[in-house]
């Protein structure tokens, strides 16, 4: 925080370069220093997410590890109702992708400093936020709503990590029903889709290695080379070692060019170390 | 603080020394890199001349590569002596001999009359007893000459010693001088003649006495050059006889010349023949008259042998690093270029071999030959001088000189030589070894004492060795000895300790294997004899009955202190030395570890261990599993005897916690101190591989989860173990002990590789996820069986281990050695302990672990650490090789393993560059520190001074509730209150009751809190055992303001200035912040730097 800054900023909102609106936010009203927020409409050209729409969402940069998202909603709500609050370890669009996790399988969020992406329900909050003046901080720990930090959330954090092992087994096997069925369901496209394909072509039958019915093993990186090294292999057998005699005198230059060779890399490998003064026994 | 004093000094001193060194050859020190030789296809095919392919063949055959030649003829350059310096030499050597040569003649005086000289110059000689016969009087040196080293060509840096010989007027003395010591007394009178002459001089630099070679009737005048560079070179005065003056057969080892009625003062009935003969006195007058003798025959020798002064060169230096060539009766470099004179007459050794090969030859003659028992003799003609047997009567080790009257090795000790040749054949040994580096084994690394051997008892308080020459009835020896009592009474001694010690094996093993030598009735009256009163008769488990001696010990660190009880027990008994006088260095470690004296806590690990073996065995019984388990591995430095504070059993005291109702645990409770930290001992159990897993990461990770309940279910039902599943592992509450079962399967590192890319080819990508999976359930698994083994050989691996990782801690590098890599680094000292022998305590393993973090080149080699001997010589090679040719991308403290010899995986992440640069910094201080104290036997022992680090380098210091420390009483320093932590005294409970509160560390959770919140920022620094701060240090680099970025704003604030806006860390909000994130824990948060405030 600059202390400059302070001293003329009377109730005026701080808008910096770069469009972004500055808040400060203090844990709680004891806290000599403060944090800033950088805060600005969600402005993407390229997203169609449906969870950020763009006339209603505010982009915060630099909210505090002890805010969780349940804390930035509260804090937030003092500018109009807020629908959702998505707290994300660095800004980017979002990419959901597999099978939804259960919590105790998800992995554990970063506990850094964040970016925000609030969604409030009107737009007009957004103009309210940018507004608000730069001096009057947000308070993050009040008596009405206490946060929790150090001791005792670790104490929480411990406790609630406890798991009923019914409860995981529960959820183990409910994963486990849909990988199964989306298994099945793959297997069953797969077979459908070569059966469509032999209809297809018209009568012509596509004759694979395999024994039918199986599926065509999946071409792998790994498979290729090995075909490669295969046919390496075959070609050196065919060579003869040392047969003529310019082979054998072709081994014999090889050899002393490999001494040469040796004796050149010894020889700067020592004027490297000399260099370093590496020779001085004491 | 003594340790943080010393670092400011040292990073000060650095940059002069740097630049002084850099001077002379700045042109070729610019960056000198490391390229791959690229030579043109013309250069490597061109037809060979024959001296090339000669050269090339002999590097071939001789060498291992014609690397070690070259490294060879490096240090024979570093230490050869330059032109300029010989002139310097040679310079003030005429100075010396012009002034010398006009030394006044002063009027005759009895001996005994030293009022000739003036008060300030003393004569260098012990004049006891007082009243000796002769006239003296000062005349101008007969000749003076150089001798010794210099002009042989043999003479070496660092300590050039450049020796003149004056030769004392023959006026001076007279024949029968010999006699009571009145020709070394006129020879300390002539000498302190010269230095009061040279007084005056101004082209003299400081003058001091000395005496050659620790021999008090052999003074010698050392001076120095006046101007800056006098430390560069001393010149040595000795003062002689004319040559030929006295008759050499007076001095007969077996002859007498010193008078016992002179000596003691009281009449006694020998006659002359009867007197003790005076051996030592003999040679060292002796000595006296041949220096020009020696310098010519070696001159000859030399002469014919071109190699000859650099293979003396190398020898001297191999001695010097063993600090053979150093204190009285040593092996010094005159006789070094007397052994080869003697290998090349004997034609042991060609004169056509290179330096190489003098050094190889003399070491494997060195290591073959006992000079103690058969001596060996450069004479030539044996008629009219005494035979071998005659000095072997006399001297304990035999090496005649070419004369053949005098023995040069009359000062050794038996066991200094016995030191020599055990030192030549481990040289010999590692020599053939292709996977030792062995110029640096051989001729780089030096070997003091204190870092050689296991157990160094020093002996204070000489005065007391003189009442053991009393009880030891040494008086004839004291007189040969001219009334130094302390050489007098060293060999008796040593000769004592060695009978003593050499039965401790036996007698440690008493219970178990009684030796048959032990039984043997013949030797029982000596055994009495030898032992005293602490000997008594038992019967073994055998049925044997003999004479034995019980040493009491009861956990390891006692038995480590037998040696000294066998010690302190014989000079007491024998040599009158009391006890308060024998100093022990080796145990001084161990306050380190003591959280209950006098155990160091191995016998915990071992507990551990044998409660480890149960529930392997348990898992193993299990039945009703889907799947059978293939494997259980240990993954935790518990199971392998390195942790720092092994756990122990616990008995917890519920009433102390909340409890958690579903699971059935206990839970620490707001407002109490921290509960004892309970360690999670990891365990790996693989299951076995089939059709039944999925190929898929997530649903791999849920089947694991469902075993991790399984597992649980049926411990609990079979053997009433508190289990407690989670998705990652399975925890269970066993014996007090706390073990953290995690399932692996085989292919799911190889899962978490394939990904199938956008054109549908299956591709293989390695990933931070599976290496993470690989290292915790294949590699450190791996490692901890491994290093368990090398536990069973080597008893004390465990114990420089934790010794090892204290310090470390305490040092705050915890975070970037890490543990495995510290075991790494103490196991190379024990799989490869070239020069030395693998560590036999605690102590010297320490010590020398500090040695090699702070001496190992990494920027230029690779530390192999041959597990179970996997690697070959070509293995090496090739590590060797890879590293060289990827240097730049690998990690700066690169190690390799059999398993891992390309990537160095356990130092990947850490240390940086900058973190071993002070690493090293910090042991190499460490260790000056600790051999200083260990060695003095004036200062205090307080060896917990190295691990009291400095705290003035960092920026900002974060002081912890020690109340909320669990691991408090593990401090260095702990503190005199104590918590209650929920702990009961008493045996833990055999199984079953609520799960306690299990790896919950409020320090480290806070810690990985601030290293996630601000880790780009600051580092932050803690010991993990028992510290009560955090030591906080600003990257400089995120200081300096850069402009708003998105990506770029975590705890800065803004400072606009026209159309920039740029940031700068928010400090006091950090500040602020630390002490919310750690509320409850933090007491205080010290700024100390204003670094920031630009």
């Amino acid at each position: 925080m600059a202390p400059s800054k302070k001293k003329h900023a009377s109730s005026q909102p701080c808008i910096i370069p770069g469009g972004f609106a500055v808040l400060s936010l203090q844990f709680n009203s004891d806290s000599a220093a403060r944090h800033s927020l950088y805060v600005k409409e969600h402005k993407v050209r390229a997203e169609k997410s449906s969870h950020r729409p763009l006339d209603r969402t505010l982009f915060v940069l630099n909210i505090p590890p002890y805010c969780s998202e349940e804390v930035v909603k509260e804090l937030f709500s003092q500018f109009g109702n807020v629908e959702s609050v998505e707290l994300r370890d660095h800004p980017g669009s979002t990419q959901e992708s597999g099978p939804k996790l259960s919590k105790f399988f998800r992995p554990s969020g970063k506990q850094g400093f964040n970016v925000g992406y609030v969604v409030f329900k009107k737009s007009s909050s957004l103009t309210a936020v940018k507004s608000h003046p730069h001096d009057v901080p947000l308070v993050v720990c009040t008596e009405q709503r206490p946060v929790r930090t150090g001791v005792q959330k670790w104490i929480q954090q411990y406790t609630e990590s406890f798991i009923h092992p019914d409860k995981l087994q529960q959820t183990v096997d409910s994963f486990m029903e849909n990988y199964d069925k989306h298994k099945e369901e793959e297997a069953e496209r797969q077979k459908k889709e070569a059966e469509q394909q032999k209809e297809e072509e018209e009568g012509w039958v596509k004759v694979t290695r395999g024994n039918k019915g199986t599926k065509a093993r999946p071409h792998s990186e790994a498979a290729n080379q090995r075909t490669l090294r295969k046919e390496m292999r075959k070609k050196k057998r065919k060579e003869l070692m040392n047969f003529y005699t310019w082979q054998h005198r072709n081994t014999q230059k090889e050899h002393i060019a490999e001494l040469r060779k040796k004796f050149e890399e010894d020889k700067q490998r020592i004027a490297l170390l000399r260099a370093q003064r590496k020779f001085r026994p004491y | 603080m003594i340790l943080s004093d010393s670092f400011h000094e040292e990073e000060e001193n650095e940059a002069p020394v740097k630049a002084k060194r850099t001077k002379p050859d700045a042109g070729e020190e610019e960056e000198v890199v490391y390229h791959p030789v690229k030579l043109s296809r013309n250069d490597l095919y061109r037809p060979p001349t024959a001296e090339e392919l000669n050269q090339l063949k002999e590097a071939e055959s001789l060498f291992h590569c014609s690397l070690l030649k070259m490294q060879m003829g490096e240090l024979l350059k570093e230490v050869a002596l330059s032109e300029r310096r010989k002139q310097q030499i040679d310079s003030f050597i005429q100075t010396v001999t012009k002034l010398l040569q006009t030394v006044p003649d002063s009027p005759e005086v009895e001996v005994s009359d030293l009022s000739w000289l003036s008060g300030t110059v003393k004569v260098p000689f012990l004049l006891l007893p007082k009243i000796t016969k002769g006239k003296f009087h000062m005349a101008p040196p007969a000749s003076i000459d150089l001798i010794g080293s210099y002009p042989l060509g043999t003479c070496t840096k660092p300590h050039v010693m450049v020796d003149l010989a004056v030769t004392i007027p023959a006026d001076v003395l007279h024949p029968k001088d010999v006699v009571n010591q009145r020709y070394p007394r006129k020879r300390a009178l002539y000498l302190a003649g010269l230095a009061q002459y040279l007084t005056s001089s101004s082209d003299i630099g400081t003058m001091r006495y000395s005496c050659l070679h620790g021999n008090r009737l052999r003074p010698v005048l050392l001076l120095t050059p006046p101007d800056k560079n006098s430390s560069s070179f001393t010149v040595r005065v000795h003062a002689c006889p004319p040559p030929g003056f006295f008759k050499p057969s007076r001095f007969h080892p077996q002859r007498n010349n010193i008078r016992t009625e002179w000596y003691t003062g009281l009449q006694t009935s020998y006659s002359e023949s009867s007197e003790p003969p005076t051996p030592h006195y003999n040679s060292s007058v002796l000595g006296d008259l041949l220096p020009r003798t020696h310098l010519q025959f070696l001159s000859a020798i030399s002469s014919q042998c071109s190699a000859f002064a650099d293979g003396v060169a190398l020898l001297k230096v191999w001695l010097r690093q063993r600090e053979l060539n150093q204190g009285t009766g040593c092996f010094n470099g005159f006789l070094a270029s007397m052994l080869m004179a003697y290998l090349l007459t004997t034609h042991r050794i060609s004169n056509t071999m290179t330096a190489y090969q003098l050094l190889r030859n003399s070491l494997n003659f060195l290591a073959s030959t006992d000079l103690t028992v058969n001596g060996i003799s450069l004479a030539r003609d044996a008629d009219s001088t005494p035979t071998l047997a005659e000095f072997h009567s006399a001297f304990q080790v035999v090496f005649v000189d070419p004369s053949g009257h005098l023995n040069m090795c009359a000062d050794m000790t038996a066991c200094t030589y016995m030191q020599l040749q055990h030192e030549a054949s481990v040289s010999m040994q590692f020599w053939d070894n292709p996977t030792v580096d062995g110029f640096h084994s051989l001729l780089m690394t030096p070997k003091p004492m204190i870092r050689t051997s296991d157990h160094v008892f020093q002996l204070c308080e000489l005065v007391k060795l003189q009442s053991s020459c009393k009880k030891l009835n040494l008086l004839s020896e004291l007189m040969d000895h001219s009334g130094n009592y302390v050489h007098t009474a060293l060999p008796f001694i040593l000769s004592l300790l060695q009978r003593g010690l050499d039965q401790r094996i036996q007698l440690l093993t008493h219970s178990l294997s009684p030796d048959p030598e032990v039984r043997k009735i013949d030797k029982q009256t000596e055994f009495r004899q030898l032992w005293g009163l602490r000997s008594e008769l038992r019967r073994f488990q055998d049925g044997a009955i003999t004479e034995a001696v019980l040493w009491d010990g009861e956990s390891m660190c006692q038995k480590r202190l037998v040696p000294k009880q066998i010690i302190t027990h014989l000079l007491q008994l024998h040599a009158d030395i009391p006890e308060s006088c024998v100093r022990y260095v080796g145990h001084s470690f161990n306050p380190c570890f003591a959280l209950q004296v006098p155990s160091t806590g191995e016998e915990k690990s071992l507990a551990v261990v044998q409660s480890y073996d149960d529930l392997s065995r348990k898992l193993w019984r299990l039945e009703g599993l889907p799947l059978s388990i293939t494997a259980v591995q240990g993954a935790h430095p518990a199971l392998r005897y390195t942790q720092v504070f092994p756990p122990k059993p616990l008995k917890m005291d519920y009433s102390f916690f909340d409890k958690e109702k579903t699971c059935r645990s206990l839970v620490p409770k707001e407002g109490k101190p921290c509960p004892a930290y309970i360690t999670p001992i990891t365990v790996i159990c693989h299951m076995e591989g089939s059709g039944k897993w999925p190929h898929d990461r997530l649903a791999i990770r849920h089947i694991r989860a469902a075993f991790h309940i399984q597992l649980g279910e049926l411990l609990r039902k079979h053997h009433k173990y508190t289990c407690r599943p989670c998705p990652t592992h399975l925890d269970v509450w066993k014996d007090g002990l706390a073990f953290r079962i995690q399932v692996a399967y085989h292919r799911e590192p190889q899962v978490l590789r394939e990904s199938v890319n956008p054109e549908g080819l299956l591709v293989v990508r390695d990933n931070e996820e599976a290496q993470a999976l690989e290292m915790a359930t294949i590699h450190k698994p791996l490692l901890t069986s491994t290093l368990h083994g090398l536990q069973q050989q080597h008893p004390c691996f465990g114990a420089v281990c934790r010794l090892a990782k204290r310090w470390l801690g305490a040092q705050l590098f915890s975070d970037d050695i890490t543990e495995d890599s510290a075991d790494l680094l103490v196991a190379s000292l024990f799989l490869q302990p070239a020069p030395f022998t693998p560590p036999g305590s605690p102590q010297v393993g320490f010590l020398r672990f500090l040695h090699l973090l702070s001496s190992f080149d990494w920027k230029n080699n690779p530390l192999v650490v041959n597990l179970n001997n996997q690697l070959t010589a070509a293995d090496y090679t090739e590590i060797k090789n890879g590293f060289m040719a990827s240097r730049e991308s690998l990690p700066v403290m690169f190690i390799a393993t059999p398993k891992d010899k390309k990537l160095s995986m356990w130092t990947r992440r850490a240390p940086n560059v900058q973190m071993l640069q002070r690493v090293m910094m910090v042991a190499a201080e460490s260790l000056k520190v600790l051999e200083q104290q260990l060695m003095d036997g004036n200062q205090i022992q307080d060896v917990k001074v190295v691990m009291r680090p400095p705290l003035e380098v960092y920026d900002a210091v974060i002081h912890l509730n020690p109340k909320q420390v669990p691991l408090l009483s593990q401090a260095v320093d702990p503190p005199s209150v104590t918590f209650s932590r929920g702990v009961m005294t008493g045996s833990a409970a055999q199984s079953g009751g609520s799960l306690p509160v299990i790896d919950y560390n409020p320090v480290s959770l806070y810690l990985a809190e601030l290293r996630e919140a601000f880790g780009d920022l600051a580092l932050f620094f803690c010991d993990p055992y028992g510290g009560t701060v955090i030591a906080v240090l600003w990257k400089p680099k995120a200081f300096s303001p850069v402009p708003f970025k998105t990506s770029q704003v975590s705890a800065r604030s803004v400072k606009v200035t026209g159309d920039e806006a740029n940031t700068v860390p928010n400090v006091e909000a950090i500040l602020e912040d630390f002490q919310i994130m750690g509320k409850g824990l933090v007491k205080s948060v010290e700024a100390r730097t204003e670094k920031w405030s630009f």
